[in-house]
């Protein structure tokens, strides 16, 4: 009877956790270890390109994120996958098979959309057996396999309700079941979290990530919001006006930013305007010297994008140190966030240990990089390339 | 409760709905008169108004009423007359007779009194328009008929238009018909069963007001109708001619009558001089309208199948008096016969 | 219904405000109904008590003329057929047409929504005589059929049902459609897309989605169609000509040149009761439709 209780505490918005996979199904082969190889894709609209020449692949079993601004071409990429656009360019290979000429209804992608998209005229149970009717499997075979996956989004109990009458995190287990139930070789998930409140986004998201892994499903992940993607995806597309900017893990992404973009959309990022001399070594816009190599960049003004944890306050001068003015002092968790401004008035963001000494609002102080610190340096842009 | 008294009570409520800003200022100096809706509110207020404000300076103010309506509404108010005339057709005019609706009529008070045929006036009212009904066809496509007993025969039937008895032109017609045949004023079965016999091969049975529409478009190249229609037809350019049946055309009036109880004698004689004067009459003979004129003074039109007024007596009249009683059933009749 | 629970409780505080119950609002409509909705028909059935053409006795007369005749059950039933091939035809050519209306650009809507609206534009009179233009026997239909050598006599369209039937489906198509696309467009583009991911063939999708999700609109489409076309006095008689008998000319006939308004008001209320018969009907059965989604 323990399951009963369990279903029952479902009814209100509070802390979900999905049943085991049955075993069943994390046997099936369907569901594991498929890939999707998307090559060169383009995708125009007129004189709009909404996709220019993207190339990615995706690994059997991987969650990879598109992160990016809205109108990046994130969400095109994803329908193109689907099938919903058609390709101006380029193709869509699933275990290296060109999809590019099926209907969407014969690619078997599953879609969780932001707004789940349920059939408002069909109960719980009518919308997870809809893609098995569809595909006229044995009425059955239908009734088994909805109330397996019913039971793995502990949603047993409401079969029989509307979408209406659920709440967003109830409709978004009904979508999830729902696509599942075909199961797809590719899952794409449109901005799944948005909808939901922030506390019931993270424990979905961490019942999505187990579920994912046990299955061994490969999914696509379209997102805005950075640190969704940095928990749930195994690597991280950053697309910007209908390009990838950079490929790479959340780690790698995080500490390597391939562009001046990427650096300022991950993350909280100072950037730090320097000269390169003559000599390969890096300045501070005051003179101060930075010990940064620079051998990369041709000497002339640059930039330095320095995450708020690579910086740290001192007391006294002393090499590669800048003096600052500080402000306000935000307490954060575990750290404390300072606001701080160089000479020149740039404002920069640090982190001090909330146990090291307290320093006042308008004081004056010496701040330098971290040790160990390696921050992004890019050549500065002009203002037409910002 | 009678049931007459309910019926009067039923019968006010119905016209206080109908016209519900019905009650009418007394006005001296001005004169309410009943209208056909379109065509006769147009040319009425073209012409009789201006007339009647310029020779007598009396205002006319019109109601636009169905000759039916016009009995029901008066009918239904009891001695306190909605208007001060009516203008109607033989069948109406002959049941508000009956039902005591209308003044004694002295056409000596008229000023036109002279040019007026006198067969166009009685002791209850005068002619305002005439009606003359025959054979209308398109000269192009068909030879001239005889009478109405070419239109059951090829080339005619085929291109046959044919109305019910919903007009008084559709009505005489098939009067004429049915006395080709062998029946009479009052019995009109010859010509609904010699029809039914055709029934297959006739071009169009059309409802009235469709009827130019349809022989315009070339959907049906004869019919009985009034030479009004011709005319009309004819200055829009459509082939159209009119036949004088070999059993004569057939005639009747539109007439004017003075409503019972009217407290405004003076300016109704007035208003009905100013109608079937000469001016007036000359005037609704021209396009758009093409009347019949009633008044002598007024040259005939040369489309018109008789040169004088006078010969109009000559042409065929109808009591209505007799046919009235029988219309609905008639009506009735040619449904079930003409029904697919 | 929580809402109007809550209503009393500012009500019985602010005794000052003057109580502004729905009934005092609604009192104004209430009572033009009452006087020019109401009244009138409660008139027309007592008119259709009298026994004879002069309304001077009470009696079943009327009733027993007008229901004794298999006649008059036949023009009843024309009457009924034509509303619902009416509403057949609008359905089979409005329905497509709201679905190119849901998948078009916004710029093309308005202009879709511009053509949907513009028979209302112009008098029902002028719609229907135009139609005897198109559909007469030198008209453009036939024209065209005799052009392309497609048959050797002009067809006879005009007088016929399918003539009346044809020109009812352009004059009425508006009032399918517009109740139609204001609940197509309000159906999420996403579903279609959802149902497509899932394995749907467009018809399946079609059928099992945008049909039950539309059902709302279509009867209130369907019977807007149907109680126009079953009362189209006009396009009945002049494009159906004498030959279609159908209950409102017989109605017209009746009250306006016979003058028999007893029967008359008999055969309007023959004419109501059965129209609303179908109509109810129609109703529910997209409430049935309805009431899935809603419910």
């Amino acid at each position: 009877m323990a399951w009963w209780l369990r279903k029952a505490g479902i009814e209100g918005e509070t802390r979900v956790q999905f049943r085991p996979v049955p075993p069943a199904m994390t046997e099936a082969a369907s569901l594991r270890g498929h890939t999707l190889d998307v090559l060169g894709l383009g995708v125009r609209y007129g004189a709009f390109t909404a996709l220019d020449n993207v190339g990615l692949s995706v690994r059997a079993g991987e969650v990879l994120a598109l992160l990016g601004p809205s109108g990046c071409g994130k969400t095109t990429l994803l329908r193109t996958v689907a099938g919903f656009v058609r390709q101006t360019a380029g193709r869509v290979l699933i275990d290296g098979a060109g999809i590019d000429d099926l209907p969407p209804n014969r690619r078997r992608v599953g879609i969780v959309f932001q707004n789940y998209a349920l059939f408002p005229h069909m109960t719980v149970a009518e919308n997870v057996a809809y893609g098995l009717k569809a595909r006229r499997e044995a009425a059955p075979r239908i009734a088994a396999r909805v109330a397996e996956l019913l039971e793995m989004v502990q949603l047993g109990a409401l079969r029989d309700r509307r979408p209406a009458q659920l709440s967003g995190g109830q409709q978004q287990r009904v979508a999830l079941a729902r696509a599942l139930a075909i199961e797809p070789s590719i899952l794409l998930l449109d901005e799944p979290f948005a909808a939901l409140d922030r506390s019931l986004r993270l424990d979905m998201q961490i019942e999505i990530k187990r579920l994912q892994r046990q299955l061994g499903l490969t999914a696509i992940l379209v997102t805005h919001d950075q640190d969704e993607a940095m928990s749930v995806a195994d690597r991280i597309a950053v697309m910007r006006r209908g390009r990838i900017e950079q490929l790479g893990a959340p780690v790698e992404v995080y500490d390597q930013p391939a562009t001046l973009f990427v650096a300022g959309f991950i993350g909280t990022t100072n950037r730090l305007p320097c000269t390169v001399d003559g000599m390969a070594r890096l300045r501070l816009a005051d003179g101060t010297p930075l010990p940064v190599p620079a051998g990369a960049l041709p000497p002339g003004p640059a930039l330095l994008t320095v995450r708020p944890e690579q910086l740290e306050l001192r007391d006294e001068a002393g090499p590669g140190c800048f003096p600052v003015e500080l402000g306000l002092a935000l307490p954060l968790g575990g750290q404390t966030v300072r606001e701080a401004r160089l000479a020149d008035g740039t404002p920069i963001r640090l982190t001090e240990p909330r146990l090291g000494a307290i320093r006042d609002l308008g004081a004056r102080a010496f701040c330098g990089l971290a040790p160990g610190a390696r921050p992004a340096l890019f050549p500065r842009p002009t203002p037409e390339e910002e | 409760m009678s049931p007459t008294l309910s019926r009067r009570a039923l019968l006010a409520g119905t016209a206080a709905l109908a016209a519900p800003l019905a009650a009418r200022a007394q006005k001296p100096g001005s004169v309410t008169a009943a209208i056909y809706p379109g065509a006769w509110e147009e040319a009425f207020r073209d012409l009789v108004a201006p007339a009647l404000k310029k020779s007598y300076n009396i205002e006319l103010e019109m109601q636009a009423l169905f000759a039916v309506d016009q009995v029901a509404k008066f009918a239904a108010s009891r001695g306190a007359p909605p208007f001060d005339c009516f203008v109607l057709d033989p069948g109406p005019r002959a049941t508000a007779l009956e039902r005591g609706m209308f003044e004694k009529f002295d056409a000596s008070k008229l000023a036109s009194r002279a040019a007026i045929p006198a067969a166009l006036v009685d002791e209850w009212g005068i002619g305002c328009n005439a009606q003359v009904v025959g054979i209308a066809y398109n000269p192009k496509k068909l030879p001239k008929p005889k009478g109405y007993a070419d239109l059951f025969k090829e080339p005619w039937v085929s291109r046959l238009g044919l109305t019910g008895f919903g007009t008084t032109f559709g009505t005489v017609s098939l009067i004429e018909i049915a006395k080709i045949f062998g029946g009479s004023e009052t019995n009109i079965d010859p010509a609904l069963a010699e029809l039914k016999k055709v029934l297959p091969k006739i071009a169009a049975v059309s409802s009235p007001a469709a009827l130019p529409g349809l022989f315009q478009q070339g959907q049906c190249d004869v019919t009985y109708t009034n030479t009004q229609t011709v005319t009309t037809l004819k200055d829009r350019g459509v082939d159209i001619e009119f036949a004088v049946p070999e059993t004569g055309a057939t005639t009747f009036l539109t007439t004017l009558h003075i409503a019972k109880g009217c407290e405004n004698m003076d300016a109704a004689y007035k208003y009905i001089d100013t109608a079937v004067s000469k001016g007036v009459q000359d005037a609704l003979q021209k396009p758009p309208y093409n009347f019949i004129p009633v008044n002598k003074e007024v040259a005939l039109g040369k489309d018109l199948p008789m040169r004088s007024l006078d010969e109009m007596s000559k042409f065929v009249t109808h009591d209505w008096s007799k046919i009235n009683p029988l219309r609905g059933q008639w009506i009735d009749r040619f449904n079930r016969e003409m029904a697919k | 219904m929580s809402s109007a629970a809550a209503l009393p409780a500012p009500r019985a505080r602010g005794a000052a405000a003057p109580a502004l119950s729905p009934w005092g609002l609604a009192a104004p409509l209430g009572l033009a109904y009452a006087a020019f909705f109401a009244a009138p028909l409660f008139m027309l059935f007592a008119v259709s008590f009298y026994a004879d053409e002069q309304m001077t006795r009470f009696g079943l007369d009327q009733w027993r003329r007008f229901l004794f005749d298999s006649f008059h059950w036949k023009v009843i039933a024309d009457t009924l057929l034509l509303g619902l091939k009416a509403v057949a035809a609008t359905v089979l050519l409005g329905f497509p047409l709201a679905l190119v209306y849901r998948a078009a650009s916004p710029r093309w809507q308005r202009v879709l929504l511009f053509v949907v609206i513009m028979p209302l534009l112009t008098s029902v009179v002028v719609r229907t005589f135009a139609w005897i233009v198109i559909l007469g026997r030198e008209g453009v239909v036939n024209q065209l059929v005799l052009g392309l050598g497609l048959a050797a006599e002009p067809l006879r369209l005009l007088q016929t049902e399918l003539g009346l039937v044809i020109s009812l489906t352009q004059i009425e198509m508006p009032l399918l459609l517009l109740p139609l696309l204001s609940v197509m467009s309000r159906i999420d583009p996403n579903l279609m897309d959802a149902s497509a991911s899932l394995g749907a063939s467009p018809w399946r999708t079609l059928f099992r989605v945008i049909l039950p999700l539309a059902a709302p609109g279509l009867a209130a489409g369907c019977l807007l169609v149907f109680a126009s076309a079953t009362t189209a006095f006009i396009s009945q008689s002049v494009i159906g000509g004498g030959r279609l008998v159908y209950l409102p000319s017989m109605i017209w006939q009746q009250a306006m040149i016979a003058a028999h308004w007893p029967f008359a008001a008999t055969a309007a209320i023959a004419l109501l009761v059965s129209v609303s018969a179908v109509i109810a009907v129609i109703a529910y059965a997209g409430r049935v439709a309805g009431g899935r989604v809603h419910g």
